[in-house]
């Protein structure tokens, strides 16, 4: 049986331009890596036109422990509070080899 | 009737099926990127075009040109922003990211009046060039220093539901880059499509002209083939949008008419009286004064104005003036450049 540690997996839709801020904060609060996809799908303001860089969503995952979740949190909230629209979510995941996620990015 | 000679021209029609395209619900995707790796490309060409004319044309009426976009550029959002508070059909902040399309100018509009004046056999000065240069970002800014205005407002006013302004003022940290208006300054100026077509024109102005003989068949030969897979893509997204017309409302909508034809004969006035342009040049400059941004503006508005519903100004932009502007404006400002230069 594999050995396996408990981390915090991070979701984020949003629009392609926000990209830029989402890696600041993630820089600041200590991230270790993120993952970033081109997202297309349909929520209550419609349907992006998928152009790059004017009306397109991505999709960010980014793996952390728990520890370092608030901080990056409370950074979203106060861009959702400002009006950027953000999709959330936290999930519970289990990792293979937890000391990946405990560096950070340059 | 000149309307319709506009309407016959391959590059409007392709915008025509662009929309039926989209109407009919035909399964027909362009892929993701491609009206940016087209707009890039018909950015290139008619920079590269304009500077290679630009070099042998008139220094004083050039710096007058450019001394006028920025006139236009600056005053146009205003008047939006005023008209569109008088409605009070939106609010502040939404009024400010709309009026800022409407004081930038969009490329696509302008390229179809090439097209169409082309097609008509009428000659344009290519001054109206560097004010499309000239014109993408001061709205830009004009828009963002109303919003702030507008946020300033709510913040006295207090909690209205819409105070979220209020909390990103107050709030300085690191997602404020864009309250800090050299960084904004900065964003407006090294916009993407500035720097192609600034760059583009001085290429074409410096080059020599063997080396832009050799350029040739790729900047005009097939530029209105380019230009017409554009119009296409744009076509689709421009019907889109029309869904969203109901969103929007009637009065609002009316201004997506109402602040191009404004511009229109500003522009007109401008061209043919202050500058004493061609009737095409005319034409041209009315266009500018006309066009709202779709490309450079909206993505500046959603970072910094993120307050404003992008559906409003998208609509209105893309959905109402670009095609306003496409099928009746341009003969519109035609026919007007015409009368006033008698």
């Amino acid at each position: 049986m594999v050995n396996l540690f408990p981390e915090k997996l991070l979701t984020i839709i949003t629009i392609d331009l926000m990209e830029e801020k989402l890696v600041q904060s993630f820089k600041k609060y200590g991230v270790s890596g993120y993952t970033i996809l081109r997202a297309r799908g349909e929520g209550s303001s419609g349907q992006p036109s998928d152009m790059s860089g004017f009306d397109a969503n991505i999709l960010v995952k980014v793996i952390l422990p728990e520890e370092r979740l608030d901080g990056l949190l409370g950074s979203l909230e106060r861009k959702i509070r400002k009006g950027y629209h953000m999709t959330v979510f936290i999930a519970d995941v289990q990792v293979m080899t937890p000391e990946k996620f405990d560096k950070t990015l340059r | 009737m000149s309307s319709l000679s506009n309407l016959l021209i391959p590059a409007v029609l392709f915008f025509a099926l662009g929309c039926i395209a989209r109407l009919i619900k035909s399964d027909l995707r362009f892929p993701p990127d491609l009206a940016k790796m087209l707009s890039i490309y018909l950015l290139m060409a008619i920079g590269l075009h304009g500077g290679y004319e630009l070099a042998k044309a008139d220094m004083m009426t050039a710096i007058n040109s450019i001394l006028w976009a920025l006139a236009l550029g600056i005053s146009l959002p205003i008047i939006g922003y005023l008209l569109l508070i008088v409605t009070r059909k939106v609010n502040p902040l939404d009024a400010a990211a709309i009026s800022a399309h409407y004081g930038s100018v969009s490329a696509g509009t302008f390229l179809t009046a090439i097209a169409y004046l082309d097609n008509s056999g009428v000659s344009y000065e290519t001054y109206p060039l560097i004010m499309l240069a000239v014109m993408e970002s001061p709205a830009i800014i004009v828009g963002l220093i109303l919003a702030s205005k507008a946020r300033q407002l709510q913040a006295v006013r207090g909690g209205d539901g819409l105070s979220s302004g209020a909390v990103a003022i107050n709030n300085g940290d690191e997602e404020h880059g864009n309250n800090n208006f050299g960084t904004l300054l900065r964003e407006a100026f090294t916009n993407g499509s500035v720097v192609v077509l600034i760059g583009s024109m001085i290429i074409g102005a410096i080059s020599l002209p063997s080396g832009m003989n050799k350029l040739f068949p790729f900047i005009n030969d097939i530029f209105m083939g380019a230009l017409c897979l554009f119009l296409f893509e744009m076509g689709m997204v421009a019907a889109k949008r029309i869904g969203d017309f109901r969103q929007v409302g009637l009065v609002l909508a009316a201004f997506g008419i109402v602040m191009p034809l404004i511009g229109g004969v500003l522009g007109v006035f401008i061209g043919n009286n202050i500058l004493g342009f061609s009737v095409g040049g005319s034409t041209l400059v009315a266009v500018l004064g006309a066009s709202a941004s779709y490309i450079a503006v909206p993505p500046a508005m959603r970072l910094a104005i993120p307050e404003a519903n992008p559906s409003f100004y998208l609509t209105l932009s893309l959905g109402i003036t670009f095609p306003f502007n496409v099928i009746v404006g341009i003969p519109l400002y035609h026919n007007l450049a015409q009368v006033l230069a008698g």
